[in-house]
């Protein structure tokens, strides 16, 4: 299956992905809305988008107690929005943090690969972003460790680093 | 002869097995279901209440669903007993099924407060299908209601009776609301925030006796004034449904004990959902959580190993979330644990709040407080729930989080917990999709 793979040296923290996102899923430029949130490190030094693994568990899906989140021609998780009641179960099920809830329609919504043609992917200058066959990986938590040291530096003097 | 796997219950649990097995044998074994209920979700009728999805939308299983798994179904039959020794079940009309293995998930039934007047009319409880079809035809707008019982489950009906325009007081015996979910602390802010919405709320208040006041129900308690209600919601607490198991020699302590892997003291007996004592994550003890993701865990467990698989589990994470007016309440795992080292902080200009338990390095448990609409509060539930799940020691990254609480994103992201989650499954290789029920 096709995934998204995150090269984080390659992000610039331009947050062209969250804008492409949001417009694509829900037709207006609003990154809150965004299901790829691109994290800072060490004082905005360096930058990487972070988004729903499609892991093969798939703890959102196996939680919905109505069958609401299914795998989508493409591979993704989806959730199915005439059939998702807002109960929130899948939203403290996924361990990535990967899966929101719309207070406004009272649904889930998550990445669901823009039905095979990732606006994300697309948006990126830079290419940090591919959507490549692959197995899904942690294509952050090397980067993140390496920057590591200086982010707790820079938290323990109160620089108030998010 | 095609093994005969006999399923008691049809809640998620049970459901769950099934479709398991199904999804390994496409049919070769004989699947016989004692439901006392057609399958439906008990999760899901309080958005029936609050009429954001129809009665049809609870199901979790029609019959031609079941016909098209292959399901002998004796709906509307309880189990009466069970003899192990003969690999018999007893059903209440006296039809007896002999099985080659059996999975007990009877559930659990509400309990209401022992006070004199709890089962009179006017009186409900909101737990099964039929109960949640007397709420709704009892309650108007403008209905006064008072709901005795402030836990998850009381707080799950809140916003369908706010939508329905009720009038409405909780009153709850414990000094705090949602006592065994969230802390005192964390219960003063959802108070604040649910007394904005007109709320009323009394809690440290012990019910003595529901009354007929004219039409209405008069709750009288041992101190403060009476309450006049329209209606009376009990939600206080539930019980597992083991009595019919007395005699069986199946052994039960505060549930039915089962090993890892969902077995209990008679080998091709197992238990599952909220009547089992299976193991927890966290503490690697013995422990009955009566939530559904345990009830749906338990149950795909069981259906891989009644469908011949070997499958192990690590155990089930407690874990609750509820919203209420649009602020979301959630705490997992270790939560109240007393021998833990706890920190916490509160950001009270956005009502948010987050506790964080720890033993050593490792992260065990975490209550999280939070507006719906602040994109962090969701972001972090799932992250916190990761780091409870993987089970990591966090090294330096304890000492940050104990610092910044709220800043728990890179604390997972560098901690490398992707890595440990992602060859995590449940029954070891992807889950199926079973899509809903049309």
């Amino acid at each position: 299956m096709q995934v998204l793979r995150i090269i984080p040296e390659r992000c610039t923290g331009c947050m062209r992905c969250e804008l492409a996102c949001s417009y694509v899923q829900t037709g207006a430029f609003q990154p809150a809305r965004s299901v790829i949130r691109v994290a800072p490190f060490e004082a905005h030094t360096s930058y990487a988008p972070y988004t729903c693994p499609q892991c093969a568990e798939g703890w959102c899906l196996t939680a919905c107690p109505v069958g609401a989140i299914t795998l989508s021609p493409v591979g993704a998780k989806i959730v199915l929005d005439d059939q998702c009641v807002g109960c929130k179960l899948c939203t403290i099920a996924c361990p990535y943090g990967t899966i929101f809830y719309n207070p406004q329609t009272q649904k889930a919504f998550k990445c669901d690969l823009c039905g095979g043609e990732p606006a994300c992917a697309r948006a990126c200058p830079t290419a940090a972003i591919e959507y490549v066959e692959a197995e899904t990986a942690d294509w952050l938590g090397a980067f993140a460790a390496e920057r590591a040291p200086r982010h707790q530096e820079l938290q323990v003097a109160g620089a108030g680093v998010r | 002869m095609a093994t005969r796997h006999l399923i008691v219950g049809g809640g998620t649990a049970g459901l769950n097995a099934i479709r398991t097995i199904r999804a390994h044998d496409r049919g070769e074994s004989e699947i016989v279901l004692v439901s006392a209920e057609r399958p439906y979700s008990r999760m899901v009728l309080p958005y029936y209440l609050g009429r954001s999805i129809a009665e049809a939308h609870v199901f979790t299983a029609t019959p031609a669903h079941l016909a098209q798994l292959q399901v002998q179904a004796h709906l509307g039959r309880r189990a009466a007993t069970l003899d192990p020794a003969a690999n018999r079940l007893t059903l209440d009309d006296g039809t007896v099924l002999p099985y080659d293995n059996c999975l007990i998930a009877t559930g659990s039934s509400a309990v209401r407060a022992p006070v004199p007047g709890a089962d009179s009319p006017g009186v409900h409880s909101f737990w099964t299908l039929p109960q949640a079809r007397g709420v709704v035809g009892e309650i108007r707008e403008g209905s006064h209601v008072v709901l005795v019982g402030a836990g998850f489950i009381a707080f799950t009906l809140l916003n369908a009776l706010l939508a329905r325009k009720a009038h409405l007081t909780i009153v709850e015996i414990a000094p705090q609301l949602l006592p065994r979910m969230i802390d005192r602390t964390g219960a003063e802010m959802v108070e604040k925030w649910l007394r904005r919405d007109g709320v009323a709320i009394r809690t440290g208040a012990t019910l003595t006796a529901i009354e007929d006041a004219q039409g209405q129900k008069r709750l009288r308690f041992r101190q403060g004034e009476d309450l006049l209600a329209d209606a009376v919601l009990m939600a206080t607490g539930i019980r597992a449904n083991l009595e019919w198991l007395q005699g069986s020699g199946i052994w039960v302590n505060r549930g039915i004990v089962v090993d890892d892997h969902l077995r209990s003291s008679v080998g091709n007996v197992y238990a599952a959902g909220d009547v089992a004592e299976g193991l927890d994550l966290v503490t690697g003890q013995p422990a009955v959580h009566a939530i559904e993701p345990t009830a749906m865990e338990h149950g795909r467990v069981v259906g891989a190993n009644m469908a011949g698989r070997n499958i192990a589990y690590r155990g089930s994470l407690l874990m609750n979330i509820v919203e209420v007016c649009h602020l979301d309440i959630a705490s997992f795992g270790a939560w109240d644990d007393p021998a833990a080292e706890a920190v916490a902080a509160t950001r009270p200009e956005r009502w948010a709040y987050r506790k964080l338990l720890w033993r050593g390095d490792r992260l065990v448990g975490a209550m999280i407080l939070g507006m719906s609409s602040d994109i962090w509060t969701t972001n972090d539930v799932g992250m916190l729930k990761g780091l409870v799940q993987a089970g990591s020691d966090l090294g330096p990254w304890k000492e940050h989080l104990r610092r910044h609480p709220f800043d728990i994103k890179p604390a997972f992201i560098a901690a490398g917990t992707t890595a440990r989650l992602l060859p995590q499954t449940i029954l070891g290789r992807p889950s199926v999709p079973v899509g809903p029920v049309m």
